[in-house]
């Protein structure tokens, strides 16, 4: 085996500008309108639909060390987080050029490393003062009166034919908004605009809140606002404040309401304004996600009788289901599991529905060749028949048979198994009245344990009373099973009292649309998971990137001195030359750095078409920058202008009310860590030096390219 | 029909380095392992090319594990560095790079190679025993009534590894865990001489490293399915432990070749699975109420156990073996059939936590000599050049507390035994033993070659075009900016030394490393005493390092002895 290693830096780095490629493909993703693209496989022609970089990057051919790195970030990113990858992807690349100028401009690499991360916990520690404290409302009656019109969407989950809440939602707000012009509807939520179903069918494709609407719908939207909104509004306790006051920061990091006669501390405390801020547009998903945390607290707070607005948010407790080839609207929430099974067993389920289930849970798979894990067959042994008296079935049929002897015995008329189940058993199990279902999620057979009071078995044979459960329901997923039919399936539901699961069924007409349905449902989720979690969200929309620019403006004006340059600059290496020569090239670095981020503002205003080019959105851009260095305070500036500023980015100065403009919130921790997770990528790239090629013949090579690399 | 083909004659190549491509591939060698050194060193990506796993080091047991070598002369070099980072962990890099910089050197003296290896090893024990005396003025004794010196230690050997994508608050947290994971490990009751426990490393990858964190005990992962079927844990002093290392899956033990038949009706998995219940009697009969198993616990054994509130615990894996049956006084139990109440242990207590996705169980024996490290880091890359940086920091800890000092790293130590080298040979030849195997000259060339090889390995820590100095007081390392004017004013531009003990204020000489240098004694530099209040120096593990320059001079020798490679063609 020969070992290859391949010099990565002649005169230009070429790991830095792979990964600034790679992430040029991502860049129609950030920002709350993401363009989908279609890859194309051409030797199979198969393509698939993605609307993330997530997505993106699993479906192309990264087989390069620099790609894999990257797609390695982003899907550690996505799976802790669930959102941030596109602004990891964005970061990665727009770094990594500001990396590669700065090596063009002589600064050595080790400067670049120190003063660039520590330029990042500089602007991840400023940015604090941008944080909004998420806190639950210590009056009661507010949370209740706000919630009102969701109350109703609760109760009618509750029951065993759920209305689909979109429907629900719209009926309620109908009665108390004006009659006269359906298309406009309100929310009785204060200051939680809420897409009539009309508009919500016109633009199916897009689905966009009022902040990223075309202009047509943005006009009915505005006439919308004039009209009716404005009174909703007096229920909403800060927005009434910010018009006549002004936000200053604390130095203690959060945010001081000042003007007032007793000064407030600017907290969220309106559930619904929270998620709306954290929806970035999604608004259909953020609905299912609210709907979902509230069935989850009801849930949790059956025995107290009352359900006040949740304020933590468990996902490890959401399931979803994808039902493809129905009209969107139908998408709900449901208590309990819904999950899709034959229609061959459409009279079964109507003979079970009505009555409550003992339930047996089967860890593996149901077939008679199963054993579990770590068992090893021995293939040489060989069974004899020693008689022929024995009657001829086969070992199937008599496995079966056991099978089915153990669940009369114990009177177990469901069978949920999270592996494959043999099509035998399924039959006979249907003769005798018994649902069998396969391919049950790990945390899905936990509920069920935990509430039916089922213990989880490997095989059948372990079955003892003591692991039967009891008290499930079956029940068709919406009434008929007709009603939901694709092909040969229908969507059932199964569940039982005091079961903390919740089923979000997303369906839609457009199957290659499902993925990116589920992922953003997911996004959202755990969004509102984190903001809840963590009880804190940025001030979004383009503000905390604003003021980590902002801040490295500042920093590049601030001269260093004596004392700063060993303890803030990075540097592990003190003794080195290196730190007396940190004030020469800390600038030229931190101009780089800002950079990325003046790139990622004006490509996320590019993006919401709220500029027409980037360049306009960069003097936009620019002119903040000037105002927000002139007030002298970037942060409060950012705070008073903050509808401004986010009107250029989202809604391209439509009003210059604050009021009319919602708040973007984002998520603290997902979002920083995607800062560092981009920015470690680009160093770690930065520093790599060469490529070490393991177990490459020198005849695999391609003559060009074996000039490139040297042997051992 | 046998067929016999003729043998091929093996191929002898004489005077092997002579070769063109021998010198091309040990100089690629070099430049591999000398651009990764330091803490600016320059990371290597490892992969095969096809898509397989990437990773980013500058570890050397890393990167030699994966660097396929084919000539035997390069076989050797990787094979000894590796020996030695086997052993110590630490100092794989300077290994290598001082014995390639060792064999160009010497080899453009162009001395014969007796005389060579005969002046080499009496420089290396010149080396050893300045080392090895109370007077070397590039050691310091390790204090253990403060972590100071312990603390600077562990932190010289994070920053050395930039893979692993620490900031300083992070390189600080990592640090003072990996010193309570060590101190964790010495046990309180010490008497003639102490056994150190272990500490174990469970990766917690994803989070973020300030999450990571160190508890007494072991940490056992298990799903969450799992935590759900442990009964609560019945409260008394103790818990008694049984733990296997046979498998309890139910499956038949190796049957050989051949075949084995069995009747109609006979069920060797039943037979298999009486037998383990039996096994679960004796375990209920003993008022055993921990189980633990190296490999699978059969489902239907499990239940039994469960349903006699015994907690049972498979698939533990064969790293935690030894930890877990040390800690709870347990023999492994390695067969099914009855068990001999000696093998029975005993544990404080268990509880179930979760760190970030993960559920564990924790075991809190009844003295605590083993911990877990929940090492947390952002990607799988980091992770993994984190873990093997604090594997050498444990190991080095250990080193340390058997000999307890440290040498002055940041390139420090290397000039000042070059320093003291020429001084003894050319200022003082007389106190050198008289041998007649070779000439006066014939021994500063090899000392200037033998000195250079050292200083070029301080020289190596300078990644970014900088310039090496030394002071000729001390022979301590500076750094400063490439091009500075020759003729200047040496303090304005140099701050502290390479280990950051000595600084610019005092009134020194300089001179370019890579000049002619002139023999002088080299004084120490450290006030005794003072060296607590140095918080921020470099340090390097005396043990590690001194081994590696000898692994580094005897490998150099064996390769420079070499005159003829036979490699057999068939």
């Amino acid at each position: 085996v020969v070992m290859a290693c391949r010099a990565m830096n002649k005169r230009k780095h070429v790991g830095l500008q792979q990964l600034s490629s790679f992430a040029e493909a991502g860049r129609t993703f950030l920002g709350p309108l993401k363009s989908s693209k279609f890859v194309i496989d051409e030797e199979c022609h198969e393509s698939v639909l993605i609307s993330s970089a997530v997505r993106l990057l699993e479906n192309l051919d990264l087989s390069s060390a620099v790609g894999q790195l990257l797609s390695e970030a982003v899907q550690a990113q996505n799976k802790m987080y669930r959102t941030g990858s596109s602004t990891l992807l964005f970061l990665a690349g727009a770094w990594s050029r500001a990396a590669e100028e700065c090596l063009h401009l002589g600064v050595p690499v080790s400067l670049i490393v120190s003063v660039m991360s520590e330029g990042l916990i500089s602007c991840i520690e400023e940015v604090s003062s941008l944080q909004v404290p998420v806190h639950r409302a210590s009056d009661h009656t507010d949370d209740t009166q706000m919630f009102s019109g969701l109350g109703s969407r609760s109760v009618s989950l509750h029951s065993f034919l759920p209305i689909p809440p979109d429907t629900g939602l719209i009926q309620k707000e109908n009665d108390l908004g004006d009659v006269a012009s359906p298309s406009v509807t309100i929310s009785s939520v204060p200051g939680r605009p809420v897409k009539s179903a009309n508009l919500c069918r016109t633009q199916a494709k897009v689905e966009a809140d009022e902040n990223t609407q075309t202009p047509q719908t943005l006009r009915n939207r505005l006439c919308a606002d004039t009209r009716c909104r404005k009174p909703a509004l007096i229920h909403s306790r800060h927005f009434n404040r910010v018009d006549e006051n002004q936000w200053t920061s604390k130095p203690d990091g959060f945010l001081e309401h000042q003007g007032a006669a007793t000064p407030h501390t600017y907290r969220c405390k309106d559930l619904a304004e929270l998620e709306a801020g954290l929806s970035h547009g999604d608004r259909s998903s953020m609905e299912l996600v609210d709907a979902a945390a509230r069935l989850q607290c009801q849930n949790a707070d059956v025995q107290r009788g009352r359900c006040a607005a949740p304020w933590t948010f468990d996902i490890s407790g959401v399931f979803t289901c994808c039902l493809p080839g129905l009209p969107e609207t139908l998408s709900c929430v449901c208590p309990g599991y819904v999950t899709v099974v034959s229609t061959s067993r459409t009279a079964l389920i109507e003979e079970l529905q009505n009555q409550l289930l003992r339930v047996a849970l089967i860890e593996g798979d149901l077939t008679e060749n199963y054993r579990h894990l770590g068992f090893n067959r021995s293939a040489n042994v060989t069974t004899v028949l020693e008689s022929v008296k024995v009657h001829q079935a086969s070992s199937e049929e008599l496995w079966t048979d056991q099978v089915l002897q153990v669940l009369v015995k114990f009177n177990v008329n469901l069978v949920l198994v999270q592996g494959s189940v043999s099509e035998h058993v399924t039959e006979k199990c249907m003769h005798s009245k018994r649902l069998v279902i396969g391919s049950v999620n790990g945390s899905v057979m936990q509920a069920f344990a935990l509430a039916s009071g089922a213990q989880q078995v490997a095989y059948i044979t372990q079955v003892t009373e003591a692991c039967v459960g009891s008290g499930v329901c079956v029940a068709f997923w919406r009434s008929m099973p007709s009603g939901v039919n694709t092909v040969n399936s229908m969507a059932i539901t199964l569940k039982t009292e005091g079961m903390n699961l919740v089923t979000v069924v997303l369906t839609g007409p457009v199957t290659a649309q499902m993925q990116t349905k589920e992922d953003r449902f997911w996004t959202c989720a755990y969004r509102l998971h984190y903001a809840l979690k963590e009880q804190k969200v940025f001030l979004g929309g383009g503000a905390v990137e604003f003021l980590c620019l902002s801040h490295l403006q500042s920093l590049v004006r601030q001269p260093l001195n004596k004392g700063i340059q060993v303890c803030s600059g990075g540097l592990h290496n003190t003794s080195s030359w290196l730190a007396s020569s940190l004030a020469l090239y800390r600038p030229t670095v931190l101009k780089c750095l800002a950079s990325g981020w003046h790139k990622y503002l004006s490509a996320l205003m590019y993006n919401t078409a709220r500029s027409a080019s980037e360049f306009e959105a960069s003097a936009f851009i620019q002119h903040h920058l000037q105002s927000a260095t002139d007030s002298g305070s970037p942060s409060s500036y950012i705070l008073n202008e903050y509808s401004k500023l986010n009107s250029g980015i989202f809604n391209s100065g439509i009003s210059n009310k604050v009021e009319q403009i919602p708040r973007v919130y984002d998520v603290v921790t997902p979002k920083t860590e995607a800062w560092r997770r981009a920015l470690d990528l680009v160093l770690l790239v930065l520093q790599t030096d060469s490529e070490i090629i393991t177990g490459l013949g020198h005849t695999q090579l391609k003559p060009q390219e074996a000039e490139d690399f040297l042997f051992l | 029909m046998s067929r016999l083909e003729a043998k091929k004659p093996s191929l002898c190549k004489s005077e092997p380095l002579t070769s063109e491509r021998v010198r091309d591939t040990l100089s690629v060698l070099k430049g591999i392992v000398t651009s990764c050194y330091g803490p600016s060193g320059r990371l290597k990506q490892l992969h095969n090319g096809l898509g397989g796993c990437v990773s980013t080091t500058s570890h050397s047991s890393a990167l030699l594990a994966n660097l396929s070598v084919t000539h035997p002369i390069l076989k050797i070099l990787t094979t000894s560095v590796q020996n030695h980072v086997s052993c110590f962990s630490d100092c794989g890099l300077f290994t290598a790079i001082l014995c390639c910089n060792l064999i160009e050197k010497v080899q453009r003296t162009g001395l014969i190679p007796t005389t060579v290896i005969k002046l080499n090893k009496h420089l290396l024990s010149l080396c050893t025993s300045y080392l090895k005396t109370e007077a070397c003025g590039c050691r310091i004794p390790v204090d253990f009534s403060s972590t100071q010196i312990l603390l600077c230690l562990v932190r010289s050997i994070l920053t050395s590894k930039p893979a692993c994508m620490l900031t300083r608050k992070e390189i600080d947290h990592i640090s003072t865990l990996i010193l309570t994971a060590f101190l964790l490990t010495i046990p309180e009751n010490a008497e003639d001489h102490i056994v150190l426990g272990k500490s174990i490393i469970v990766p917690l990858k994803g989070q973020r490293v300030i999450d990571s964190t160190v508890l007494p005990g072991i940490l056992i992962e298990m799903s969450e399915v799992q935590l759900m079927k442990i009964l609560p844990i019945k409260k008394s002093d103790s818990l008694k432990v049984a733990l296997f290392c046979a498998s309890l899956s139910g499956d038949l033990s190796d049957t050989g070749e051949g075949t084995v038949v069995i009747g109609y009706g006979v069920s060797l998995e039943n037979a298999v699975l009486d037998q383990l219940l039996n096994l679960g009697r004796q375990l209920v009969s003993d008022h055993v109420d921990l189980v633990m198993c190296q490999k699978v616990i059969h489902p239907s054994l499990k239940q039994f156990l469960s349903m006699h509130r015994i907690i049972a615990i498979d698939r533990v894996g064969v790293a935690l073996m030894e930890p877990l049956s040390t800690v709870t006084g347990t023999q492994p139990i390695g067969s099914l059939g009855s068990i001999s109440p000696s093998s029975y242990g005993s544990v404080k207590d268990l509880c179930t936590a979760k760190f970030g996705f993960k559920h564990f169980f924790h075991l809190i024996p009844n003295e605590t000599t083993v911990c877990s490290l929940l090492l947390c880091n952002r990607n799988d890359t980091a992770w993994d050049e984190l873990k093997l940086t604090c594997e050498t920091a444990l190991h080095v800890l250990q080193l340390t507390i058997k000999e307890p000092l440290v040498l002055l790293g940041g390139g420090c130590t290397e000039t000042h035994l070059a320093a003291y080298i020429r001084h003894k040979t050319f200022n003082e030849p007389e106190s050198l033993p008289k041998d007649d195997g070779y000439t006066q000259t014939e021994l500063q060339l090899i000392t200037e070659a033998f000195c250079s090889a050292l200083e070029s390995i301080a020289g190596s820590l300078e990644h970014d075009g900088g310039e090496i100095l030394t002071d000729m007081k001390y022979g301590h390392v500076w750094s400063v900016q490439a091009d500075s004017p020759s003729v200047v004013n040496w303090p304005d531009f140099l701050s502290r030394c390479g280990c950051g003990l000595c600084n610019s204020q005092e009134e020194l000489n300089w001179s370019f490393l890579r000049s002619t240098q002139h023999p002088f004694a080299p004084q120490t530099c450290l006030p005794h005493g003072a060296v607590g209040s140095a918080n921020n120096l470099t340090l390097d593990c005396f043990t590690a390092k001194l081994s590696g320059l000898q692994v580094a001079v005897e490998t150099a020798n064996l390769i420079l002895d070499l005159s003829y490679v036979i490699e057999d063609k068939n």
